[in-house]
């Protein structure tokens, strides 16, 4: 018997080991199916449409850039801008273009889970008014764990701090310059899934009720049994 | 002959749902319809070979449980957001969670059990559930459903018991 439970408890430790590789760990993909347009997409995509760019024009009011968001017009990705974001050296307007890269770029150590895309500016940001970047991701693949930028898609990508998380399938960030991003996570390290339960979320509240119920639940049980016996 | 039969059949049914499950419009009927053709498949065998005995349920549904809990504790203690499933997606979730535990953890296993004992049960249903994840899953998943399907079968042959599974099944299936 003793065997047993140390079998089944080494199989458990296996398994969080194996499901911690892999956000969000193992699943059987009844969430509801996140359409993703992929420049790339994987074999288990199905049918696919090529992934949209988005175009903003940015109005300079009184001297400051107005706030806006540019967005592809497939939604996935959204960036928003304060106002007073852009350095406007005394333009009326300013253009922001996001294109997706027409190729996938693999960088090494970094395995990118969504598309690549290149967002520009006919302005440069203010550093003290960082843009909010969202990103919007598929569950066909695993979760990324951070957004990652680069001035040249070949070049060197760094991962950028991760925001509060929004909503279900995008990860945020905040970027003081333009160029190209993706979302993803290292891919000769387990996504970092740094052990902390954000508010709002249902998933730890429903893991701590199920614990909950077998410790109160087990109680009664184990002295039951042991009363049975005596 | 009868294993093979057998195995081919649960992976074919697998295969089948996930191909067509990619048509967003035929996804609920696909799973409803696979998940109650993985039950029919556990129908020739009794209760007790499958390890659905009634005794100690109590203990087996808290089992079922605590397994819920610890295949969702990885995905629990991480970042991001859960969506919740839509209810007409629940209910077939369910019925494929059940389906999948009565054709791996019970049926197969059964038959596995009887081919070559318990190591053969253990591991040759758990490569076959992985098997059957090919065609719906990254392969980045897979070293985790693996895993989730060895102790799954671990549970079976330690505890002789298939309500845990399906419970704890049916738990991580509704919650992520």
């Amino acid at each position: 018997m003793k065997r047993r439970a140390a079998l089944l408890g080494l199989a458990a430790a296996a398994y969080a080991v194996a499901a911690w590789m892999v956000a969000p760990g193992f699943y059987d993909g009844f969430g509801p199916p996140q359409a993703y347009n992929w420049t790339c997409p994987p074999p288990q995509a199905g049918a696919n449409s090529k992934p949209s760019a988005g175009h903003l024009t940015v109005k300079v009011l009184g001297g400051e850039s107005d706030a806006n968001s540019a967005f592809t017009d497939d939604g996935q990705l959204v960036i928003g801008f304060l106002p007073g974001a852009f350095v406007i050296d005394g333009k009326s307007s300013i253009d922001v273009t996001i294109t997706p890269l027409s190729t996938c770029p693999k960088p090494s150590g970094i395995q990118f889970v969504t598309n690549v895309y290149q967002v520009a500016a006919s302005a440069q940001l203010d550093p003290q008014k960082a843009a909010n970047l969202v990103l919007r991701y598929s569950n066909l693949e695993p979760d990324p764990s951070a957004v990652y930028e680069a001035s040249d898609p070949n070049g060197d990508w760094k991962a950028l701090p991760r925001a509060v998380q929004g909503q279900p399938f995008t990860i945020e960030t905040r970027t003081t310059t333009f160029g190209y991003f993706a979302a993803g996570y290292p891919s000769s390290s387990p996504p970092p899934g740094a052990v902390t339960v954000s508010g709002g979320q249902l998933l730890p509240i429903i893991v701590a009720i199920l614990i909950v119920v077998v410790v109160l639940a087990g109680l009664p049980l184990a002295v039951m049994r042991r009363r049975g016996r005596g | 002959m009868r294993a093979g039969a057998l195995a081919a059949l649960v992976l074919l049914l697998e295969w089948s749902r996930a191909i067509v499950a990619q048509q967003p419009r035929l996804a609920v009927a696909a799973l409803l319809l696979g998940g109650a053709a993985l039950i029919a498949t556990a129908l020739p065998f009794s209760a007790e070979r499958l390890g659905l005995g009634t005794s100690k349920l109590a203990l087996r549904v808290l089992g079922g449980i605590a397994l819920g809990a610890v295949l969702l504790l990885p995905a629990a203690v991480r970042p991001g957001a859960v969506p919740l499933i839509p209810a007409g997606v629940a209910a077939a979730a369910v019925v494929v969670s059940i389906g999948e535990e009565l054709a791996f953890r019970g049926a197969l296993y059964a038959v596995l059990e009887d081919l070559g004992g318990a190591p053969l049960a253990i591991v040759g249903s758990t490569l076959l559930w992985t098997l059957a994840h090919v065609l719906s899953h990254p392969p980045e998943f897979l070293g985790a459903v693996a895993a989730a399907g060895l102790l799954l079968a671990l549970w079976r042959w330690a505890c002789k018991d298939l309500v845990g599974p399906i419970v704890g099944h049916v738990i991580a299936d509704l919650a992520l």
